[in-house]
């Protein structure tokens, strides 16, 4: 099944500046797909569209032309944002509120009931334990990183989109990005993200996608790296 | 409606643990006691100096916070880019905006309360009688300021930093309280043109005069039909500049 689908999707950011007008493509025909249950990596420089792509999956970002589809549902579809985890390159809490004040509040945004306890659950899988109850503002960046994971979890979504999930932690923290990655699979779930440490894609990846200058140059199943290493493959595609 | 409840709650308390919001505050009800001082000089219109100088401070420092958190109510969240985490959740782009102007405006509007007592508890202190009047002359500051937050919301939609939208938004609010010299210049303009300009920025422009019953109630009479009509004015208005919000927020992007 295909959870993922992008049909030519291309985004141009117009800007004015003094009566002129700018255009940039940031997206140009990106026809992806990401199947059920797999691990899908997307990689590319940065300013290669990464971020842009997965904006534009999640209506932040409205596609100049081409289309966008969520386990066959074409978006933006409200709906289907309920069956989407997200976790943004570097997020952002309120710093006044506590981490189970911020949890609650995306609990009610997602209509959870009984949210003790599904907050309970996912402070269990991401390993915040006591810090759930202090504020924002004490947060070290390992642990922001969790809570917004935690964050994603909240509504059990079928797809995790996150944006490049490892940008500024340390090797532990990494690590553990890493497994958490690998337990969702486990249990059944889709996850689709963006990075360019390609060392880590390599590991956790079922198929990747070269993303360069806004396009996609070419996707990549894990048994070819197998072969040859996905920064040789990466480095041949750019440079073509 | 559970989700804009929500929101509500959640800016209501990342305002109300805001510092910047307390120091406002403190700083107000230290100038309500330097009032009380100053009354003392008035003589026989100790009370009078009392009352209007009080009414003033307050609206002044509701406008204040009303203003910059207005302002920053939207940009810095989407500054922060914390609004992705709230607009990738299945809820439609305007419950965000509702819930974070009425979060904002429940702030303000308990702030004006507090002051309020504090004002009303010094008066009392000084020998003043209470009048209806008085009340009337809050709930219109405090419809006053919703205007002014709807305006900093939607300037702050369109602008491309805080600055201008600040700029915009305190500009209209002088401007709404001298409408009635705009409608003068109209008449004595011969050019066309700045006419219909002028016509235009009349009926544009909130005319805030209208919310003034500080100076009503001298005559210490009430006009009930008056107050129904600036009533439904004000509350009209605040719905125009949010829905003109809406839209502005519902093809943004992010």
């Amino acid at each position: 099944m295909i959870v993922l689908k992008t049909n030519n999707l291309t985004k141009i950011y117009r800007k004015r500046h003094l009566g002129k007008l700018y255009a940039n493509l940031a997206v140009n025909n990106i026809n992806l797909e990401v199947k059920e249950n797999e691990i899908y990596g997307l990689i590319g420089l940065n300013g290669s569209g990464k971020t842009t792509t997965i904006k534009l999956i999640l209506g932040l970002l409205f596609p100049t032309s081409g289309e966008i589809f969520v386990f066959g549902q074409k978006m933006p579809n409200r709906n289907m944002l309920s069956k989407i985890g997200y976790l943004p390159e570097t997020p952002y809490f309120q710093r006044y509120l506590t981490g189970k004040e911020i949890l609650n509040f995306y609990c009610q945004l997602t209509k959870i009931e009984f949210a003790d306890i599904r907050i309970k659950e996912v402070t269990e899988i991401v390993q915040l334990g006591e810090n759930i109850n202090k504020r924002i503002n004490e947060y070290s960046k390992g642990m922001l990183q969790r809570l917004a994971i935690a964050q994603s979890l909240l509504h059990n979504p079928s797809l995790l989109i996150f944006d490049e999930p490892v940008s500024g932690l340390d090797p532990v923290g990494i690590r553990e990005i890493r497994n958490f990655i690998k337990l969702m699979k486990s249990q059944g779930k889709t996850i689709f993200f963006s990075s360019h440490l390609i060392s880590e894609v390599e590991k956790i990846c079922d198929r990747v996608g070269i993303l360069h200058k806004g396009e996609l140059k070419r996707v990549i199943d894990h048994k070819e790296w197998e072969l040859k290493s996905l920064e040789e493959i990466f480095l041949e595609t750019i440079e073509k | 409606m559970k989700e804009i409840i929500a929101i509500i709650r959640y800016t209501f308390k990342e305002n109300i643990r805001n510092k910047t919001f307390y120091v406002l505050l403190l700083f107000t009800i230290i100038l309500l006691f330097i009032s009380t001082l100053l009354s003392v000089l008035g003589g026989g219109e100790s009370i009078r100096i009392l009352y209007d100088f009080g009414l003033v401070i307050i609206e002044f420092f509701a406008l204040l916070i009303i203003v910059f958190s207005g302002v920053n109510l939207l940009l810095e969240e989407m500054d922060s880019k914390a609004l992705y985490l709230i607009l990738t959740r299945p809820i439609p782009k305007e419950y965000y905006l509702l819930g974070r102007y009425f979060g904002l405006l429940y702030s303000v509007i308990l702030s004006m309360i507090f002051m309020s007592i504090i004002h009303i508890i010094l008066l009392l202190y000084t020998g003043w009688e209470p009048n209806f009047s008085y009340f009337v002359s809050i709930f219109f500051s405090g419809l006053k300021i919703t205007i002014i937050g709807a305006l900093a919301v939607f300037f702050s939609l369109f602008s491309t930093s805080r600055v201008s939208a600040l700029v915009f938004t305190l500009f209209i609010w002088l401007l709404g309280h001298f409408n009635q010299e705009i409608k003068f210049l109209i008449d004595k303009i011969s050019s066309t043109i700045l006419q219909i300009v002028m016509r235009l920025l009349y009926y544009i422009i909130p005319n805030l005069q209208f919310f003034n019953f500080r100076e009503l109630s001298d005559s210490g009479i009430v006009f009930s039909k008056i107050i129904l009509n600036v009533l439904i004015y004000g509350i009209s208005y605040s719905c125009i500049c949010i829905i003109f919000s809406i839209l502005l927020f519902k093809y943004k992007e992010f």
